[in-house]
């Protein structure tokens, strides 16, 4: 092939390549055999990429850098930008690392008028820190979320694999205090339990 | 007028959740009947009872049903459709963990009928409760025989039934986003009837696909134990049976209320406790989508398929839904309703899947637009850049998802128009300051909702 004539190649706008991230693979040997359970649940490997990136969510620490993507992509023999775009697409895999418990208030039409923004502004004094970032000390990240469809205990808060209803400015202190002591880490813990619900009892292994 | 419970009205019974309780409870009765069946009598009874989806959309049942092939060239599948997104809507939180049971079973009768040897529940990430309560009693399900191979002895009929959890996605809840998401894709919608063959003929892996609602297979359930024609006695002439209402917001009691279509709107509010903190001002009836009903108006509206609201577009006239998914939000006279579609629109700004343009860039338009008005920045002619802009979107993307948010901000401007107006002549609240506090400081210029 002769080279195309009157192509000029638009200097800057293209981002550079990156480099392919490093293999360096980290699912154990329970995760192996729970994606190898969940790829008998569908007629192709392709299916498997929501369940296989939620387990590499839990073996990655609660999120998933490039080389998450990347095992996922291998073990499922799939092109790394397709595992790529489906993890860019779904808010819940986390591609930053979140603080130990991620509180996602919800903030959409009942929780606003029941005062949502007044806990999201309390919290954000309380814990120093604005929507969307993560204390220095690495406890807590505060975001605000779209309907958690619990309305009828609104405010709620998600973290991890549990809603707290009937949140206000004055409780949410308290739910700050709980969670301070407890000693889970709440986005691989959330990973985790959505892993399980994937395995029928018949076949889990303790 | 009182509750109607059909679906719920085991709901209080302690451990029901449990298979044995839920059987002493008239639980699998329907399967049963349905397994002693022709599938085509199956069908018959769904088609008698006058069903329809109870996800929003409210098409009638039975023709999904019976438009499934007779053959089974391809492997068919069915799908719950467990992805609940609809800001006010809690129904399906609620069925899946306290009668899980009721579900299964539906979707089992679903398979039967349309020779199904496989299903999926979608659930959304987020219902990591009522996801284990599914799991609970799908292995329960396993153990008692009505899951697996020859369900209930009947040679032939196997099935199995998977959990699929979501990622955190609205757009999951549309049925061919939902099929792309479960095949392992982005959750975007794909081209619809009559320009690609409908799920019933090419769904998931391009096979026959059945794919409704929670809250439609287990009334399924239900009309299959006590009777098409029982089940058709309840509600109205279009719209039969009972729905799930969600009644969230300035209540005293918010909860879900079981009631018979057709129920009027004031009634539903009354049977919630009545408004808190002050008057009633308006009422969305049917999730966020549904354009919102002004007090005054709330006594000629009833929770039914044939209900609608109007809206007038520069060339044409659209006929908007009132029950939706039946999430019903109640607010009071302190609530500002320019603040309220603000609100609105940055969900489905943030919830827009980027597929098709006019969805994509007019949610933001609209978002930018009453931002602007809630900041003291509108201008005079902003009203009818938002009618303009909402006429672009509706009817004008592959999915309902840039309709549905079209639809709410035409209703705000139909019936509360002054108030915008209000807004972008005195740049302040027409209900004053405690209307709502200001949404938190963007990190992000456009939205306030934590980029990915």
């Amino acid at each position: 092939m002769s080279e195309q004539a009157g192509y000029v190649p638009v200097v800057g706008a293209v981002a550079e390549p990156q480099p392919a991230p490093e293999k360096s693979y980290r699912f154990s040997e329970q995760a192996i055999q729970e994606l190898e359970e969940i790829l008998t649940h569908y007629p192709d490997k392709k299916s498997a990429i929501l369940p296989a990136l939620w387990i590499a969510q839990r073996e990655y620490d609660g999120y998933l850098p490039p080389q998450a993507i990347q095992e996922v992509a291998d073990r499922l023999e799939r092109p790394f930008v397709e595992v790529e775009g489906v993890a860019t697409f779904y808010t819940m895999y986390n591609l930053r690392k979140r603080g130990r418990h991620h509180l996602e208030v919800c903030t959409c039409l009942t929780c606003a008028v029941m005062g949502a923004y007044e806990v999201v502004h309390h919290l954000e004094k309380r814990l120093g820190v604005k929507v969307g970032q993560t204390t220095s000390d690495g406890e807590f990240t505060l975001s605000e979320v779209e309907c958690l469809n619990y309305c009828g205990a609104a405010t709620v808060v998600q973290v991890g694999d549990k809603y707290f209803g009937n949140i206000t400015k004055e409780n949410v202190d308290e739910l700050i205090e709980t969670l301070r002591n407890s000693n889970e880490f709440t986005p691989a813990d959330l990973a985790n339990a959505i892993v399980r619900l994937h395995i029928p009892e018949r076949t889990a292994k303790k | 007028m009182a509750e109607t419970l059909v679906l719920l009205k085991h709901r209080d019974v302690p451990g029901i959740e449990n298979i044995d309780i839920y059987e002493q409870h008239g639980g699998y009765a329907g399967l049963k009947k349905a397994l002693a069946m022709e599938r085509d009598a199956v069908i018959n009874e769904i088609k008698t009872s006058g069903l329809r989806g109870r996800g929003g959309a409210g098409f009638p049942a039975w023709i999904k049903w019976s438009g499934i092939p007779k053959d089974t060239k391809k492997p068919h599948y069915v799908l719950c459709n467990a992805d609940e997104g609809e800001p006010g809507t809690f129904k399906d939180r609620e069925l899946m963990l306290k009668l899980p049971h009721m579900v299964i079973e539906g979707m089992i009768i679903a398979a039967y009928a349309t020779q199904s040897a496989k299903g999926y529940i979608y659930i959304r990430g987020e219902f990591v409760e009522s996801a284990r309560s599914i799991r609970r009693a799908i292995d329960q399900a396993y153990k008692k025989g009505y899951l697996g191979k020859s369900i209930c002895g009947k040679e032939g009929f196997d099935f199995d039934l998977y959990i699929h959890m979501g990622a955190g996605s609205y757009e999951c809840g549309e049925e061919s986003a939902l099929m792309s998401s479960l095949m392992g894709e982005r959750g975007q919608p794909r081209l619809k009837f009559p320009h690609a063959p409908l799920p019933i003929h090419e769904g998931v892996w391009q096979s026959p696909t059945l794919i409704n609602n929670v809250e439609t297979y287990a009334a399924a359930s239900q009309i299959l134990a006590h009777g098409g024609a029982w089940y058709a006695t309840m509600g109205t002439e279009n719209s039969k049976g009972t729905k799930i209402i969600s009644v969230s917001g300035h209540v005293k009691k918010p909860g879900n209320y079981e009631v018979e279509l057709g129920y009027p709107v004031l009634d539903m509010i009354e049977l919630a406790g009545g408004v808190t903190g002050g008057k009633l001002k308006a009422v969305i009836p049917g999730g966020s989508s549904v354009p919102i009903i002004p007090a005054e108006l709330c006594k000629d509206f009833k929770l039914d398929y044939d209900a609608h609201q109007v809206v007038q577009y520069s060339m044409r006239t659209m006929r908007l839904p009132v029950v939706g998914s039946g999430g019903f939000m109640v607010f009071n006279d302190k609530t500002d309703i320019v603040v309220l579609m603000r609100r609105t629109a940055e969900f489905y700004t943030h919830e827009s899947c980027g597929k098709c343009t006019p969805c994509r860039e007019g949610t933001r338009w609209i978002f930018k637009i009453l931002s602007r008005i809630t900041t003291g920045g509108g201008l005079p002619g902003d009203i009818d850049l938002l009618v303009n802009i909402c006429d672009q979107i509706d009817g004008r993307s592959y999915c309902g998802l840039g309709d549905a948010a079209a639809w709410p901000i035409m209703g705000a401007i139909k019936h509360f128009r002054h108030e915008f107006e209000y807004w972008i002549e005195h740049k302040r609240s027409p209900v004053g300051e405690d209307c709502l506090p200001p949404a938190p400081e963007p990190l992000n210029p456009l939205l306030t909702l934590t980029p990915v």
